[in-house]
C-alpha cells in the first residue's frame, strides 16, 4: 500500500459542507470586496466583524507562521548548505556557507551510480502513478455513473483495504511476486501497488460532481460509455487528474519499505542506494548530505515550479 | 435522466430510447445527482402504481408508453449489467490479488511454523503463535511504542496545526502561501533524507542540536544510543514531516467554514474564544477526526523508516513499534508464523480503532448545512 499523502474525506462529510459553502460563500460579500483593496477583503473574509482591530492578531499570526515555517525549513536547508560546503569545512557551523563547491555531489555521483538510480526510481514512480491513475479512472467512473448489485459491497472492499496496514500483507505478498520471478525487478515494485484505494475514493468524488449534462449529450450522439469516458469526462478532469498524478508520483518515488525488500541489489533505486550510501559513509555527512539531497532532487523539482499548484490542488482534492 | 423526468414529458421519451439502448450507460443512474432518494423510490413506485393507473380510463394512452419504457429498462439493464463491472473489475482484481488474499494467506500462515524457505516444510502449531505473540516482552514494548509514537505525533499533526491555525487566521494571501509552501516542504522530502539529516543535526561531532543543547547546558551524547532519548529523537523528526500536513489541512477546514456564521455571532455579541470554542472547533471537527485517523494511518509508515534507517529498533527495543517488529519477525528471523500472528492481531485491533472512529464521526461531527 502506498501511503497517501493528500486527505480526502468520507463523501458524507464533504457533499454537504462544500456545497453548502459554495452557496452561501458565493452571493457573499467576499468576492465583490476583494476587488476593493486588500485591507477590506482581509477584514471581510476574516472572522472578526467589519471594523474591529485585526492588527494584534494579524502579528501574532504572522509571528507564529514565520516561526514554524523557520522550524519546517531550516533542516531542509542545513541539509543543503552541508550538501555545498567544500570538504575542508564539513563541521564548519557557519549557518552560511563561506565557500560554495560541489565536491560533495561530484563525489557521490562517482562514487554509487546515481544517474541510474534516478532513472530507474524516476520510471518506476512514473509507472506507479500512471498505472494508479488508469485504474483508478477505470473503476471512479463504473462507481460514479452506474448503480448495480453489489455496488456498496464492492465499495466497502475499497474503502476496507485502508485498513490493512502493509506490514500484515507484505509477507504473501513477497512470496507471490518471488513465485512469479519479480524478485529484483521493477515490475515486482509496481505490479503490487497498482491499485490505489485512495485514488479510487478521490476521482469517484471528482466524477459525481461532472456535470451530467455533457455526459448525456455524449449519450444521446451515441457514444459509447468508453468513448464518454474517454473524449469527454478525462478531457474535462486534466486539472484533477494532474493534480492527483502529481501526488502519486511523489508518494511512489518516496516509497521506502516495498522497493527495500524486492529490490536486493543495492544499486536499483535511489532510496535503497542511498541507504547503503548512507551506512556506508557514516559520518562524511557532506558526502551522506549531497546523497540524500539528490534523493529529493525530482520531488523538489515539481514542488519549485508546481507550489502553488501542488498546495492548491492538495487543498481543494483534499478538502473540497 | 429520461426516466427521472419523464412523468413530466412522456413524449420526449422514444425518440431517444434508440441512442439510449445502444449505449451502455444507465440513464437512470447517471441522470441523477438530483436529491438523494429520489430517484430509486420513484422508480419502485411507478411501478406499483402503474397497475392503478390503468384502471383509470385517463391514464389509458399512457398504458404502451409505460411498457415500452419497461421493455427499454429492460434492455437496459442487461447492457448495464456488465458494463459497470467491467470498469471497476481491474482495480477489485488487484485490490483481491494484493490486498485481500495476502491478508486471507496472513491469517493461513499464523497457523504454522515456517521459515519462509519453498523447500521447508510448513508445521502446523495452532494458535501457538498467538499465545508466543501475546507472551513476548518485545510485543508488549512495541505496543506501548506505538501509542507513544501515535499519541507524540498527534501532537504535530492535529494540535499544534490546530494552535497554528487559529493563531494565523488573519493572516491571508500571498504571505500564508508563502508561510505554507515553506511549512510543506518537509513533508516531502523522502525518508532517506529525512533519515539523513536529523541524524546530522543529532550528531555527536558537530551536530546543531547537539551543540545548541550543550550550550545550553544539557549534556547528549549519541541520542539514538540512549534508550530514553531516542524515541524523543525520531518522534521530532517525523514529527517535523507531519507538521506542515496537519496545517494545510486545518487551514483548508478554517478556509472552509463561511464566515457569515462568525459575523453573525459576534453582531449576538459573541467574542473571539466564543465563537472559536462554539462556532469554528464544531465546524471543523470533521477536518479533526479526519486528521486523527491520518495520523493512526501515517504514523506506520513514516515512523517504519525512521526507525529502519537510523536506529534499527534499538537501543534495547525502544523505539521499535508494531510495525517493526511485524518487519523484524518475518524478514530478519524468518519466524513467518509469529508475525503472521501479530499481524492479525494487529489488523483486528486496527478495525476496531477504525470502527471506533466512525462512531466518533458519527456521533462528534457537525456539518454545515
Amino acid at each position: 500500500m502506498a501511503f497517501v499523502i493528500i486527505p480526502t474525506m468520507e463523501p458524507a462529510v464533504q457533499e454537504p459542507g462544500h456545497s453548502t459553502h459554495g452557496q452561501a460563500a458565493a452571493p457573499g460579500p467576499a468576492p465583490s470586496s476583494r476587488r476593493a483593496g486588500r485591507w477590506a477583503a482581509r477584514r471581510a473574509a476574516s472572522d472578526l466583524p467589519v471594523g474591529s482591530r485585526a492588527w494584534g492578531r494579524l502579528t501574532v499570526g504572522h509571528l507564529t507562521l514565520a516561526a514554524i515555517a523557520l522550524f519546517s525549513i531550516f533542516p531542509v536547508y542545513w541539509l543543503f548548505a552541508t550538501a555545498f560546503r567544500p570538504t575542508s569545512d564539513a563541521l564548519s557551523l557557519s549557518l552560511i556557507p563561506q565557500a560554495l563547491s560541489l565536491e560533495n555531489f561530484r563525489y557521490v555521483w562517482n562514487t554509487i551510480p546515481m544517474r541510474d538510480m534516478l532513472a530507474t526510481t524516476f520510471v518506476m514512480a512514473l509507472a506507479i502513478a500512471l498505472g494508479q491513475l488508469f485504474v483508478a479512472t477505470l473503476a471512479a467512473y463504473g462507481f460514479a455513473m452506474w448503480r448495480f448489485p453489489g455496488k456498496k459491497a464492492l465499495y466497502l472492499l475499497f474503502i476496507g483495504s485502508w485498513l490493512v496496514p502493509f506490514q500484515v500483507t507484505m509477507i504473501p505478498n513477497y512470496l507471490l511476486v518471488s513465485r512469479l520471478g519479480l524478485l529484483n525487478t521493477v515490475a515486482g515494485v509496481v505490479i503490487p501497488q497498482l491499485c490505489s484505494a485512495f485514488a479510487v475514493l478521490m476521482l469517484r468524488q471528482h466524477m459525481q460532481a461532472f456535470p451530467k449534462e455533457l455526459v448525456h449529450a455524449a449519450q444521446v450522439d451515441g457514444r459509447s460509455s468508453l468513448a464518454t469516458l474517454w473524449r469527454v469526462i478525462v478531457p474535462n478532469m486534466k486539472p484533477a487528474l494532474a493534480a492527483l498524478g502529481i501526488m502519486l508520483f511523489i508518494s511512489a518515488w518516496n516509497e521506502y519499505l516495498w522497493p527495500t525488500l524486492i529490490l536486493q541489489k543495492s544499486t536499483a533505486v535511489v532510496q535503497v542506494g542511498v541507504r547503503s550510501f548512507l551506512s556506508a559513509e557514516g559520518n562524511n555527512w557532506g558526502a551522506v548530505m549531497a546523497a540524500a539531497g539528490l534523493a529529493c532532487l525530482p520531488v523538489f523539482a515539481i514542488y519549485l515550479f508546481l507550489q502553488r499548484y501542488v498546495v492548491d490542488a492538495f487543498i481543494r482534492s483534499g478538502l473540497k | 435522466m429520461f426516466v427521472t423526468l419523464d412523468p413530466a414529458p412522456p413524449r420526449a421519451v422514444p425518440p431517444h430510447a434508440p441512442a439510449n439502448g445502444n449505449d451502455g450507460l444507465d440513464p437512470t443512474d447517471s441522470g441523477g445527482r438530483g436529491p438523494k432518494g429520489r430517484r430509486g423510490p420513484g422508480q419502485k413506485d411507478r411501478g406499483r402504481r402503474q397497475p392503478a393507473a390503468r384502471k383509470s380510463p385517463a391514464a389509458e394512452p399512457a398504458a404502451p408508453l409505460a411498457s415500452a419504457r419497461a421493455a427499454r429498462r429492460g434492455r437496459q439493464h442487461r447492457g448495464a449489467r456488465v458494463t459497470p463491472y467491467l470498469y471497476v473489475l481491474p482495480a477489485v482484481v488487484l485490490l483481491v490479488v494484493w490486498s485481500y488474499s495476502p491478508l486471507a494467506q496472513t491469517l493461513y500462515l499464523s497457523l504454522f511454523d515456517w521459515n519462509l524457505l519453498p523447500t521447508s516444510p510448513k508445521r502446523f502449531v495452532g494458535l501457538e503463535n498467538f499465545a508466543e505473540a501475546l507472551t513476548l516482552p518485545q510485543v508488549g514494548r512495541a505496543l506501548v511504542n506505538t501509542l507513544v509514537y501515535i499519541t507524540a505525533l498527534a501532537g504535530f499533526s492535529l494540535a499544534l496545526p490546530l494552535v497554528i491555525g487559529l493563531a494565523a487566521q488573519q493572516v491571508r494571501g500571498r504571505w500564508k502561501t508563502f508561510y505554507q509552501a515553506l511549512i510543506f516542504v518537509p513533508f516531502l522530502l523522502t525518508p532517506v533524507a529525512t533519515s539523513a539529516v536529523w541524524r546530522w543535526l543529532w550528531a555527536d561531532e558537530g551536530g546543531l542540536i547537539t551543540l545548541v543543547l550543550r550550550s545550553l547546558g544539557l549534556d547528549v551524547d549519541h541520542v539514538f544510543r540512549d534508550q530514553s532519548l531516542a524515541i524523543v529523537a525520531i518522534i521530532a523528526a517525523v514529527g517535523w514531516q507531519l507538521l506542515g500536513f496537519g496545517v494545510l489541512v486545518i487551514a483548508a477546514g478554517l478556509a472552509g467554514i463561511n464566515p457569515d456564521y462568525a459575523a453573525a455571532a459576534s453582531l449576538d455579541g459573541a467574542g473571539w474564544g466564543r465563537i472559536t470554542w462554539r462556532l469554528t472547533l464544531p465546524l471543523l471537527s470533521p477536518t479533526l477526526v479526519f486528521l486523527g485517523l491520518m495520523t493512526i494511518l501515517l504514523a506506520a509508515p513514516w515512523t517504519f523508516s525512521l526507525i529502519d534507517m537510523i536506529t534499527k529498533g534499538g537501543p534495547v527495543d525502544s523505539t521499535t513499534n508494531i510495525y517493526y517488529i511485524l518487519y523484524q519477525f518475518g524478514f530478519q528471523n524468518f519466524d513467518s508464523g509469529l508475525s503472521a500472528a501479530l499481524g492479525v492481531l494487529f489488523f483486528i485491533a486496527f478495525g476496531l480503532v477504525a470502527l471506533g472512529f466512525v462512531e466518533t464521526t458519527e456521533r462528534l461531527s457537525f456539518y454545515d448545512d
